[in-house]
């Protein structure tokens, strides 16, 4: 929202005292985030009052004229100037020769030949109006001579505040509520508007809400003899300046009025008022609006009707057909207060912010709407002195809003500052800012005023914001908090997570992806699958979300496939299954087909290795019978502890791994996270190290037809009291080598002893169906 | 006779120079201090002597030789020490390894922060119920945050957050007051993606609750945890917010790293940069957790990770967070 410091002044007495340009940055922290400051007015000088004297055609153009201007000066002086609105008498600006323009210095020159000493100027080439149709056309009464900022109010400094931290404040959408807040900040004080008191000595107009749930408050007023429709100069630079065109003074001042105290109005034709009615449209008409676009209307939509036919979207936009013309004497004007949620609502869903549905949509003040009547007419009297007020000021406001009165106990206010403050500065900060407020031994009882009340302030936490905030929010200091010394509670998930991420990438060398919730669809597609689960609302693409952590994250095998030929990656992400939702640790190993085998192994020692170090756990692997297609049917295991599924080990089937990548192979890990985390981690105790040497047994055995793990069955049944532990060390082929730690803690083994053991070994080794290379 | 001994011992000298090897050594110890050396022959000769003369001479040879054999010894170990540099050692490594996604590194970063203050780290689920995401935090029905240009609703009545806060409702429920947790995670909005917007991203909120919190106390914390986060004291300020589940709330605004205050293009010459929404956590809030407004007071905060993670390593397009691309994420440390 732009904001003009010229206007704000207006409102202020002694407002000379304010630093203008630097008060922004207090303003930034006491009240809303300031974007801009601006000067304007400044780009350029020697620009004076001056009278048309002569007026002749240029002898060598189609449009420009040769004109004598009375600047004050003691002799006329020739001017060329090509605007179609040049005649005797006219009053314009005028910049001297030696003037600067735009930063351009303005120098006698010949134009086809005749000199110009200057140039008149149009109100777009100042810098003060977009209306580059002719050059300025100055009030009569004006001095010849005069500099241009005397009469008008050029010099400005403009403000840009954003609007998002304006969000909950209705009352500073209008420049009066700004110069409240101001005065305020810099303990000044706050002039009363001028307005016109209306004499309801005439008829009511015929106003009707139909759904005072979503319309609080309607008042209109028709004014007659209306005569002249010129916005005065003065309000046209300020509407330039905050960023809004002049279209006609009936029309300039409802916005002047939206601008000054951020109530919304509309001037209607009066002529083709006949009835106001306020109620809710009929589904899927359509209507057009004043910006000439037709628009589907839905039956949420509060309407403005006009002898039962629509007449404008209420707090939106008017109608095209309610549209004040040029040639109209007489005008209704409105100034309504409505739901917020239903004004935002309907824009929303027509695509069509406005100013006025974005003011409304802050829930304004609906004690401001007779209010903002009254000075219109003020404001529209300065320029219509013949004016006359037609009706009534007609008010339906069916259920009126009181002030309320809050209490705020000293006690909270002194834990939420951090300190005690004076009443008497607790008083003045909440009075400059519109409060009012009785004193009592322990509390305040402080009365919000109704601007105030419609949104944010409600409870006392409220009050102390205001307090806190113009107590000076720089005068805080970082204080520590002292608490007692009691243990946190205990949850440690993200730590578990981030040691098995660690690990992961550490000992593994993996890398750790990021990921979305949801399948990517152009895969799906191309994989040729639809997948049903939990969906996101409203979206066709991208809109299923994951139930199978591995899986949602083959896009980024594809991507990782067309840089790589192997690469290992993990994620520990949430996916939804049966409408939960579940944390999985995916852990992804990619690699060309031939590799299989290998990466395989490590997947399943990378998931031995988790169990193992973080939770002194050891899983089996148990053949799964995989109903998930995309899968090998034969390859996938299951994680097993216990006898509870941890997880699974699965490779992608062939047809969809081609899709990835040719020649390629890819083997997925899924482990449950939520049982991973819950896993208590198994102590284990303290063993002795024997005094006396161990002897390290190794033996080569071929398992020919069966597998490894009828080997480890073999081995498990094999028991001796010498074994301290043994492993497998290495493998070839078929070739299993196991290593066998042999020991006693109370002697050195003897020859015999070991000679009894590898005889006891072998012969079980052979009779399990084994070879054994002695 | 001295000139004979210094000669001998001079010849040892000379002889010992030319050798390299640790054999040869040995056959000149046999040769110069050996029993059929010339010294050796010095020292018979003695008991032949006068005793005038074993007295003149007999220390000078004892004590020549026992130099001899120092001398000895002191180059056999000079050459036993040794030792023949076969191999090039100048070669570089492979210095390879896993590498941990930006936002968890920096995750850790600040959790490991506020674990040192105290705070439990929590976790909440991403896949949410309207109540915890909005209706417990104090955000009305008619809230633009609620509409579906901003939430992912989901076919099963649930939606994905769209904001940590709804581990301050869990926590509260889990565990009560007094209470500080932090709770870093993924949450989600409706938006479209470019350079700076995405419609995943990861924060981390903190909340805590106790008899007598005030805001001097969240300024403290935050002036912490941000000058631990850029290992520099940074210099905070409050600005007046508006978040529905605090009140009242704040904006705070970190002093610009870059031109350290003075005002430059990255903060947009305010000297400042917003970092945390924040503020004291709003009454209904409370009541919604079961904690009594009257007795305890907190206040809560959220920042962006993502945000952080693109501060900290200066990354520019937001979306190579989620692409998975190992050629840009293997860049990063793990740890």
């Amino acid at each position: 929202m732009l904001i003009s410091c010229n206007k704000l002044k207006s409102h202020i007495k002694n407002s000379e005292t304010i630093d203008w340009l630097n008060i922004w940055e207090t303003f930034t922290i006491r009240t809303a985030e300031v974007e801009d400051v601006r000067v304007v007015g400044n780009t350029f000088d020697s620009v004076v009052v001056a009278e048309i004297l002569t007026c002749e055609e240029h002898p060598d153009s189609d449009h420009m004229h040769v004109l004598t201007v009375d600047c004050g000066e003691d002799e006329p002086i020739q001017v060329v100037c090509g605007a179609p609105n040049v005649r005797v008498g006219l009053k314009t600006a005028y910049v001297k020769v030696g003037g600067h323009i735009d930063g351009m210095e303005i120098k006698a020159r010949p134009l086809r030949g005749i000199l110009s000493n200057g140039m008149c100027c149009s109100g777009c080439e100042l810098g003060i109006s977009d209306n580059h149709d002719g050059i300025l056309d100055l009030p009569h009464e004006w001095r010849n001579g005069a500099n241009i900022k005397d009469y008008l109010p050029i010099d400005d400094i403009i403000v840009e505040i954003d609007n998002k931290s304006l969000t909950n404040r209705p009352d500073l959408w209008g420049h009066y509520g700004i110069a409240r807040e101001l005065c305020a900040i810099t303990d000044h004080e706050l002039l009363t508007l001028e307005i016109e008191e209306i004499v309801n000595d005439k008829e009511d107009l015929d106003i009707v809400i139909n759904n005072p749930e979503l319309c609080y408050r309607y008042c209109g007023l028709k004014i007659d003899n209306i005569k002249n429709n010129e916005t005065p100069l003065d309000m046209q630079i300020f509407l330039y300046y905050v960023g809004m065109r002049s279209i006609s003074l009936l029309v300039d001042v409802t916005n002047y009025l939206m601008l000054e105290l951020g109530q919304p109005m509309h001037a209607f034709d009066a002529r083709i008022v006949k009835n106001i009615e306020v109620g809710l449209a009929n589904e899927g008409d359509k209507y057009t609006t004043l910006d000439g676009i037709m628009r589907t209307l839905t039956k949420e939509m509060l309407m403005i009707k006009n002898g039962a036919k629509y007449f404008g979207i209420a707090g939106v936009m008017g109608g095209l057909d309610s549209e004040i013309l040029s040639d109209t004497t007489s005008a209704f004007i409105e100034s309504a207060t409505f739901n917020a949620g239903s004004i935002r609502r309907s824009a929303v869903k027509l695509g069509l912010r406005t100013e006025a549905s974005a003011r409304y949509e802050k829930s304004l003040d609906p004690n401001m709407t007779d209010l903002a009547i009254k000075r219109l007419v003020y404001i529209l009297r300065k320029e219509n002195p013949e004016m006359k007020v037609a009706s009534n000021l007609t008010d339906v406001y069916p259920n009126s809003i009181k002030e309320e009165v809050i209490k705020l106990d000293k006690k909270t206010l002194n834990i939420y500052m951090g300190r005690e403050l004076a009443d008497s500065q607790v008083v003045n900060i909440l009075e400059t800012l519109g409060f009012k407020v009785e004193v009592f031994s322990d509390d305040y009882m402080v009365t919000v005023p109704t601007n105030r009340a419609t949104k944010d302030i409600k409870i006392k936490q409220d009050l102390i914001e205001e307090i806190a905030r113009i107590y000076g929010l720089e005068n805080f200091v970082p204080k520590p908090l002292k608490l007692d010394l009691i243990p946190t509670v205990h949850e440690n998930i993200f730590d578990q997570e981030y040691s098995v991420k660690k690990l992961l990438a550490t000992k593994f060398d993996m890398h750790e992806v990021n990921s979305y919730m949801w399948y990517d669809s152009a895969l799906l597609k191309e994989f040729n699958m639809d997948i049903k689960n939990v969906s996101l609302v409203g979206k066709d693409v991208n809109n299923i979300l994951r139930d199978d952590m591995s899986f949602s994250l083959m896009n980024i095998v594809k991507e990782n496939f067309k840089n790589y030929n192997s690469f290992e990656i993990f994620e520990i992400g949430t996916i939804i299954k049966n409408n939960e939702n579940k944390r999985v640790l995916s852990v992804i190993l990619a690699d060309e087909e031939k590799n299989l085998e290998a990466i395989y192994s490590k997947a399943k020692m990378v998931v031995k290795y988790l169990f193992k170090i973080v939770k002194n756990k050891s899983v089996q692997f148990v053949n799964n019978v995989n109903e998930k297609t995309y899968y090998d049917s034969s390859l996938g295991k299951i994680i097993s502890l216990d006898n509870d599924k941890m997880g699974e080990i699965n490779v992608l089937n062939k047809v969809l791994t081609n899709k990835l990548g040719k020649k390629k192979c890819v083997v997925t890990v899924d482990i449950d996270f939520d049982l991973f985390v819950q896993l208590e981690k198994d102590v284990k105790l303290a063993k002795e190290v024997s005094k006396y040497p161990t002897v390290n047994l190794d033996y080569t055995v071929i398992v020919n037809d069966k597998k490894y793990a009828d080997l480890r069955e073999s081995l498990k049944e094999f028991r001796s009291n010498l074994i301290k532990e043994y492993e497998l060390v290495g493998r070839y082929e078929n070739k299993y080598t196991i290593r066998y730690v042999l020991g006693s803690n109370n002697k050195t083994l003897e020859t015999k002893e070991l000679q009894t053991f590898k005889e006891r070994f072998i012969s079980h080794i052979k009779k399990s169906g084994f070879e054994i290379i002695e | 006779m001295e000139e004979k001994i210094i000669k001998i011992k001079e010849e040892l000298v000379l002889e010992l120079s030319k050798v390299t090897k640790e054999a040869e050594v040995l056959n000149v110890k046999a040769l110069y201090v050996g029993k059929k050396s010339e010294i050796q022959g010095l020292l018979a000769s003695l008991k032949d002597m006068s005793v005038q003369d074993k007295k003149k001479y007999g220390s000078v040879i004892n004590n020549t030789k026992k130099e001899m054999e120092e001398l000895i010894s002191i180059k056999l170990e000079s050459l036993q020490n040794k030792v023949n540099v076969s191999f090039d050692d100048t070669t570089d490594y492979n210095l390879k390894s896993g590498s941990l996604h930006p936002v968890t590194i920096v995750a850790h970063e600040v959790t490991d922060i506020l674990k040192r203050m105290g705070f439990t780290v929590v976790s909440g689920p991403e896949m949410e119920s309207e109540y915890y995401n909005f209706e417990a935090l104090n955000v009305p029905k008619d809230h633009p945050a609620r509409d579906m240009q901003d939430t992912y609703y989901l076919s099963n009545g649930m939606l994905l957050r769209t904001q940590t806060s709804d581990n301050q409702i869990h926590a509260m429920e889990n565990y009560g007051a007094p209470l500080r947790i932090c709770a870093p995670g993924r949450t989600f909005r409706n938006e479209d993606l470019d350079a700076n917007h995405e419609n995943t991203f990861f924060q981390i909120e903190g909340m805590v609750i106790d008899k007598g919190v005030s805001i001097e106390n969240l300024l403290y914390v935050m002036q912490q945890v941000l000058s631990e986060v850029f290992h520099q004291q940074v210099k905070v300020r409050l600005r007046p917010g508006f978040f529905p589940f605090t009140e009242p709330s704040y904006e705070m605004d970190m002093s610009c790293l870059i031109c350290g205050g003075k005002g430059c293009p990255t903060c947009k010459n305010s000297g400042y940069i917003e970092m945390v929404g924040s503020g004291m956590v709003h009454p209904n809030v409370l009541k919604a957790g079961g904690i009594d407004s009257e007795e305890y007071t907190g206040f809560a905060f959220g920042i962006g990770l993502t945000r952080l993670a693109m501060m900290k390593y200066k990354i520019n397009d937001i979306r190579v967070l989620n692409s998975g691309d190992i050629r840009y994420l293997k860049q990063f440390d793990v740890d």
